[in-house]
């Protein structure tokens, strides 16, 4: 589906942890058929400063038009979202890019979410559960303390969700690779054949899982983030490098996160 | 400018008139804010605009360079895309066919193109003009991008000496009329020198069409909480709203030095008003750069504006707003303080 430009309104802003919160926007009816992993470009009224929109993966699409983003406060642009009052006007693009693999009975898919990356893949997992496919997915979720593991009830309505916390304050203590790979060698042990990866957190988090994935032999999807400017596809500044391996990587070295992405299969791209 | 009985008019008349061209308005958008139109295709009606100006074009196909390529500024931001094209063959075979869809709309479509040296500039020139002449037209001029690095010189850009530019500019438009080409010769200044009026002045005696105001400017951000740079390639681009002094500035001091070939202004143009602004330094059109990523109808929603504007400020024709700046007795000072 293409992507519309639409103005919409916040209707309310809940605040789930330090400096997270979720916007709740109305006027959003044409992003109804966004799909896990697809995002949009935001800015509110900011006159001219900051310029540029920011990139956000819905994190769900309501009914009535409404659709949810979740947002930590990181720079200005965010730091203004957080300000925003009920009524304030957005204006936005979407639905953009691509989303990650349907939900399938035919895998058994691990989502792996890193702080506030968990937006798509709660959208991932509630499609699932939608599709009668919950049985065949978990969530593995972590953050640096309990308090940034935001929306802990939503998650566990959906699927089995396993935690960690770097200070071991909820879930396996360490990084989030630490469950993932206690769940990796557990489904290996069972002599079913590895579960697929869908991913999305920070730049170094994803690494270190498509190493675990490429130690498993289990394929892997990465939600990566790009300096966008435009998120349609002709600022041309979200670049990132195509994998030697990557199909066409010699005619095209870049690919563009906006376009090509933001969900790649994660031995195509280097980050 | 005002109609004679003081009445808004009922209908502003936007045609003007550029380097040969008949625009049906003043508003264009800038290269590398557009892709090649298609790309904005559902997003604004893009045959409304007055024209627009593709991706800088090369012989060969570019890849760009590496990330990060752009970074957010105070009202504007840096970009480093590396000049990123499809190339000549690619355009011809892959982009021409939207854009002469456009052109017969009555749109004007300008193909930004550079080369990396001297030869690369007049081969680009020559493979455009014949390739589109092959294909049955679709492309009203040629815009010159002359800020590439000129690596036998140092990699100073070719557009930062007089001398180089006109020497350039002329051995491009003799290949277009060489090749008997009806495409007119437009050049994009730098504004990363100190005598902008003087490189007017050298591109015009080259023989350009139409001159070109400004590209972007030599810029750098800095990360210092981890001590990089905050784009790859250290050095980069400033465009947006930031530049828009600096852009009009130059519109006006080349418009009013009266070089004989038309303006068209460009630097972080946002609204109506802003187009108007740059009408009045002296532009003949504008071209919508930035804000097109922010907002992908920004250049249609500049030309309501402007529109509007002209209605306000009864005004009946757009074309009288060009270089109609009252200075009064004012004069630029010698020295700038």
């Amino acid at each position: 589906m293409s992507a519309s430009a639409f103005t919409a309104t916040l209707i309310e802003r809940i605040e789930l942890g330090p400096h997270v919160f979720v916007l709740r926007l109305g006027g959003c009816e044409a992003l109804a058929g966004t799909q896990p992993g697809q995002f949009v470009m935001m800015r509110g009224d900011w006159g001219r400063d900051p310029l540029l929109p920011r990139a956000f993966s819905l994190l769900a699409v309501l009914p009535g038009g409404e659709v949810t983003v979740l947002i930590k406060a990181a720079g200005r642009g965010t730091a203004l979202c957080e300000r925003a009052a009920p009524g304030a006007r957005f204006s936005v693009l979407g639905p953009l890019g691509r989303a990650f693999p349907a939900p399938s009975a035919d895998r058994h898919d691990l989502l792996v979410a890193g702080g506030v990356g968990l937006a798509p893949i709660l959208m991932q997992a509630d499609a699932a559960a939608l599709a009668g496919h919950a049985a065949r997915c978990e969530i593995v979720y972590g953050a640096r303390t309990v308090a940034d593991l935001v929306l802990r009830d939503a998650c566990e309505a959906r699927t089995r969700t396993h935690y960690s916390t770097d200070d071991g304050s909820l879930g396996t203590p360490g990084r989030v690779t630490e469950p993932l790979a206690a769940r990796l060698r557990a489904i290996a042990a069972t002599g079913a054949p590895p579960p697929t990866l869908l991913v999305c957190g920070p730049n170094p988090m994803m690494a270190a899982v498509r190493t675990l994935a490429r130690e498993h032999g289990a394929p892997c999807w990465v939600s990566l983030e790009g300096e966008m400017a435009c998120g349609y596809g002709v600022c041309l500044g979200c670049a990132v490098a195509a994998a030697p391996g990557a199909p066409g990587a010699a005619e095209r070295p870049y690919r563009y996160v906006c376009k090509d992405g933001p969900v790649f299969p994660a031995e195509h791209v280097e980050w | 400018m005002v109609s004679p009985d003081g009445a808004a008019p009922a209908a502003v008349d936007l045609g003007v008139s550029y380097a040969g061209m008949s625009l049906k308005n003043p508003i264009l958008t800038a290269s590398g804010t557009f892709g090649y139109g298609q790309e904005l295709e559902g997003l604004l009606d893009v045959a409304s605009l007055g024209g627009l100006c593709t991706k800088g074009i090369s012989p060969a196909r570019r890849s760009g360079n590496p990330s990060p390529r752009i970074c957010e500024t105070a009202s504007g931001m840096i970009n480093s895309i590396g000049l990123e094209n499809v190339g000549v063959d690619g355009f011809l075979d892959a982009k021409l066919p939207y854009l002469a869809g456009l052109t017969r709309a009555g749109s004007s479509v300008w193909v930004n193109f550079f080369g990396t040296d001297f030869d690369g500039y007049v081969e680009c020139a020559r493979r455009l003009a014949e390739g589109v002449a092959a294909r049955g037209g679709g492309v009203s001029a040629l815009e010159m991008n002359i800020s590439c690095p000129n690596v036998h010189a140092g990699g100073l850009e070719f557009g930062t000496d007089p001398a180089v530019a006109r020497k350039l500019v002329r051995a491009c438009k003799d290949t277009l009329d060489a090749a008997g080409s009806p495409l007119r010769l437009l050049v994009k200044l730098t504004p990363n020198i100190t005598d902008v009026v003087a490189l007017a002045r050298a591109v015009a005696d080259g023989g350009a069409d139409g001159i070109t105001l400004i590209n972007t400017l030599s810029a750098m951000a800095i990360d210092a909480r981890k001590r990089r740079p905050r784009i790859a390639t250290i050095f980069g681009g400033l465009s947006g709203p930031a530049i828009k002094p600096v852009a009009l500035r130059m519109v006006y001091q080349v418009h009013r030095a009266r070089v004989p070939i038309p303006i068209c202004g460009i630097g972080g143009i946002t609204s109506g008003e802003d187009a108007a602004e740059f009408l009045l330094a002296g532009a003949s059109c504008v071209q919508v750069g930035t804000q097109s990523f922010a907002e992908p109808g920004a250049a249609a929603r500049v030309l309501a504006e402007l529109t509007a504007f002209c209605r306000e400020t009864r005004v009946a024709r757009v074309a009288d707003l060009i270089g109609a700046l009252d200075t009064g007795d004012t004069r630029p000072p010698a020295c700038i303080t």
